[in-house]
């Protein structure tokens, strides 16, 4: 009745939550939360992985139960025992990872597991006449028709917010939209988020992103260590602050020395793959000399990943050739690759980096150097664990232990256990295929930093990254990829020309 | 704290069902329950000769539940642990028929390894089928069941038919070759001692070495394994093979400590029960063993009952049937338990 006074529906917290709690294995990921949200705002979740943004919303959801609070939703307390219940009650969530069936259409994901008009024979037509209406209406242009394996990532996030907004959600949970996104993706994103303020519509933002809170949020929440630090409205930070805020420091300047390149490391010569009768590289030519970083830029899905998978062996290739330190990879299996010191960062931590239901000692079984950790074909459990304590002391990893399943460790963690066990000395070629997609600042900056000094060391080492910040940051030349083509090559030596990269990012070639 | 709870509440609410089911079916089988409950007992721990019976079934068992478990660590689902126990016996057969004149211990390690070697092909013919073209394994070991049971009777009507016997039945083994009894006056013979070596070999195998590891990170996740250049097929395949191995293994020592020759219909079906023991035990060597105790004992029990208070045997299958619905259940039945103890 007292905020009467204040400037009315603006002040009005649709969610509420106080005192949440909630610790795994003893180890709190949330202590003492309170969190709020009102109609028609973009609230940001602000803070570094493992800080318990996701384990918060997760709670919020219904995945996880809290050890301790309460939640208020529209006035009353509410209880969410599962997704249902939240979906019901008008809470909807886009997780990092999205939940479509590839093979079914947009329209039909999206009225997936309702009963639509004209159930069991359901009435498509007047279906796709509604999703029409609504992607009109919030500017989220999508073809009910289509695949969604024929769809790119942010295609397919569209979506998974066309999902919600079908099931009529009032508060909107994003967990690291822009993660998967180009900068005109993201732009696109925004202004759907805008759309959605303005209509009433409740948008939390799960991000360590601290110029996008600053472009969209309304208010901001920081959590660092499982602690809130603070709400504010956007009017009274600054990027700095938040900065601060967020990991409790000053952040620490890349210093890049200019590269003292070696002889080649590594080089292909006129690679080209297909699948399916569909070329998803065509005659690809490219060299890496020893102690070079090379950045490969480029819009998600231009054959970034065959060409990554190529390499490491996991995909065989029809016709080109490859040769790290002059020796001959054709032919070889991933293990043989690897031996000759290649090591992969995938941009799929889950399945393609780690065993998610095996411990942290257990993974880092699956390093190719394993021969220290094997005597006689029995694991050599004493040398394994002090490798991975030694690990996960290097790396600041955060766990409870090194026997607990890596499924519990917040992604950052999972990403930096990655490259404690491919990373080693003796690796003459590092794939690096997004490796601080969801990382945080200072975890990413870490990440950057090895790699530097893995290039010091005369390491080759492949860039592949959609984010062109990071690819600036530290590589010494940059080839554009478009198309499963190299568009050109640029030095980066700080006159690098911005709209030509652009250019190329958009298909069109250059001589340089 | 409050999910272990409910994970113990879980298991005696199991236990708890399973046991007035089992009152249920036996009150209407329309025998008396004290009559019964005492033939049951009896029947399974009366006397050291019925207790002895128990692990003569639990022998068998055990080594076709650990079969089942090893191939279960990579991924790959054997039905097909039956037709692996008729293969591993047609080989012992054939080593004691035609080499009766080897020494007897010489005779077993040899029926042993063959047996385990044929058992082990037998499964590893699907397991190849699945790492080379990704065919499905459930049905692929399932049939080749039919098609082991049919050569056995084919075998047994010619080639390996004892010519003096009017049913289908080989010709008794050497009985230098027979297991000797560990108990006397009762059944039981050595065969337990290489189903408790086993179980320890497979927990070694599997959780300490190199091997045991590559099967089980591709049974848990094989696109992992295959980034990271760990070979996928061959550690199916190599589960495969030890899980056919040791349901060979199982046939095998049936055949050289209890029946001492070759007959149709030798296993009540122990290659399917034991997919049910591999369940009840959690898939741990050890925990098998206690399931396939039990389960012997179950069915052990139920012949006394039968024997003294007319209760159909064919109660037994049931009851394991139910069990393992149960079992299936148990998330769900914690769950449920769980979210009551919230309110």
């Amino acid at each position: 009745m007292f905020l009467l006074s204040f400037p009315g529906d603006l002040m009005e917290a649709v969610l509420t939550m106080r005192h949440i709690s909630k610790s795994f294995f003893g180890v709190p990921a949330d202590d003492d939360i309170d969190f709020d949200v009102r109609k028609g705002e973009i609230h940001a979740l602000l803070g570094e992985n493992g800080a318990g943004k996701t384990t918060l919303m997760n709670i919020l959801y219904g995945i996880y139960e809290a050890d301790g609070g309460e939640i208020l939703w529209k006035g009353g307390r509410a209880e969410f025992r599962s997704p249902r219940d939240a979906i019901e009650r008008g809470i909807g969530m886009v997780h990092q990872h999205f939940t479509l069936v590839g093979r079914l259409t947009v329209s039909e994901n999206i009225t997936l597991g309702l009963k639509s008009r004209g159930y069991p024979f359901t009435d498509r037509a007047y279906l796709d006449k509604k999703l029409e209406e609504i992607s009109a209406r919030y500017g989220l242009p999508i073809e009910p028709g289509k695949r969604i394996s024929e769809l790119s990532v942010g295609e397919q996030q569209r979506v998974e917010i066309m999902k919600l907004l079908y099931r009529e959600a009032e508060l909107l949970i994003l967990d690291e939209p822009t993660a998967v996104l180009t900068p005109g993706e993201t732009e696109e994103f925004f202004r759907v988020l805008r759309r959605l303020r303005s209509d009433g519509r409740s948008v939390i933002i799960i991000t360590h992103r601290i110029p996008e809170v600053m472009e969209i949020a309304d208010r901001v929440t920081v959590l660092r260590d499982g602690r809130k630090v603070c709400t504010e409205e956007i009017g009274n930070v600054t990027e700095e602050k938040l900065s601060s805020y967020m990991i409790g420091r000053q952040l620490r300047h890349i210093e890049r020395q200019a590269a003292a390149a070696g002889g080649i490391g590594f080089s292909i010569r006129g690679l080209s793959m297909e699948e399916g009768g569909i070329p998803l590289i065509s005659d690809l030519s490219l060299d890496i000399a020893e102690g070079e970083i090379l950045g490969i830029a480029g819009v998600d899905g231009n054959g970034q990943k065959p060409l990554a998978e190529a390499i490491v062996g996991i995909r065989q290739y029809g016709s080109g050739t490859m040769s790290l330190r002059s020796a001959s990879l054709d032919g070889m299996s991933v293990e043989e690759r690897k031996r000759l010191g290649i090591g992969y960062i995938s941009d799929d931590r889950h399945h393609d980096g780690l065993i998610m239901d095996m411990s942290l000692e257990e993974n880092m079984l699956l390093r190719s150097d394993r021969s220290g950790f094997i005597r006689k074909g029995f694991i050599d459990f004493q040398k394994l664990r002090k490798e991975t304590e030694r690990t996960v002391e290097r790396f600041a990893i955060k766990t409870h232990s090194v026997d607990m399943p890596v499924r519990l460790l917040s992604g950052g963690n999972q990403q930096k256990l990655i490259l404690g066990r491919e990373i080693y000395s003796g690796v003459h070629l590092v794939i690096a295929f997004q490796p601080t997609r969801g990382l945080d600042i200072g975890a990413s900056e870490s990440v950057r930093e090895l790699l530097l000094s893995y290039r010091s060391q005369g390491c080759s080492v492949l860039l592949i990254s959609a984010d062109l910040e990071e690819i600036f940051s530290i590589s010494d030349r940059i080839a554009v990829m478009h198309g499963g083509r190299i568009m050109g090559t640029v030095s980066n030596d700080g006159h690098a020309d911005m709209t030509e990269i652009g250019l190329m990012m958009a298909g069109k070639e250059m001589n340089a | 704290m409050k999910q272990r709870q409910s994970s113990i509440a879980s298991v005696a609410a199991i236990a708890a069902a399973t046991i007035i089911f089992s009152l249920l079916m036996i009150a209407l089988s329309g025998s008396g329950l004290t009559a019964a409950l005492k033939g049951f007992a009896r029947g399974a721990f009366g006397s050291s000769y019925s207790i002895a019976e128990v692990l003569v079934k639990a022998v068998p068992l055990t080594l076709c539940a650990l079969s089942v478990a090893c191939g279960f660590y990579s991924g790959f689902t054997n039905i097909g642990a039956e037709g692996q126990f008729y293969i591993g016996a047609v080989a012992t057969t054939c080593i004691g028929m035609y080499l009766p004149f080897l020494p007897g211990p010489l005779l077993i390690l040899l029926s042993l390894i063959l047996g385990f070697a044929a058992g082990g092909i037998w499964a590893a013919v699907p397991g190849w089928l699945k790492a080379r073209f990704g065919i499905s394994e459930v049905i692929n070991t399932l049939m080749f069941n039919y098609i082991a049971i049919g050569i056995v009777g084919i075998l047994l009507q010619t080639v390996l038919k004892d010519p003096k016997a009017f049913f289908p039945v080989s010709s008794y083994m050497p009985e230098g070759m027979w297991l000797p009894r560990i108990i006397p006056g009762t059944r039981l013979h050595a065969g337990l001692v290489i189903a408790l070596l086993s179980a320890a070999f497979i927990y070694i195998f599997i959780w300490r070495t190199w091997p045991g590891f590559r099967i089980r990170a591709v049974g848990s996740n094989s696109r992992a394994c295959r980034c990271a250049g760990i070979g996928v097929g061959s550690s199916i395949m190599l589960s495969s093979l030890l899980s056919g191995g040791f349901a060979g293994i199982a046939g095998s020592v049936e055949i050289m400590g209890l029946q001492h020759r070759l007959l149709d219909g030798m296993s009540p079906g122990y290659g399917y029960l034991a997919i049910v023991a591999s369940l009840l035990g959690g898939s741990n060597p050890f925990g098998i063993i206690a399931a396939s105790i039990g389960i012997a004992a179950i069915q052990v029990g139920a012949q006394g009952m039968q024997r003294s208070a007319g209760v159909p045997t064919a109660i037994s299958n049931i009851i394991l049937g139910g069990v393992v619905l149960l079992i299936l259940l148990r998330p769900m039945i914690m769950k449920a338990i769980g979210g009551k103890a919230h309110d």
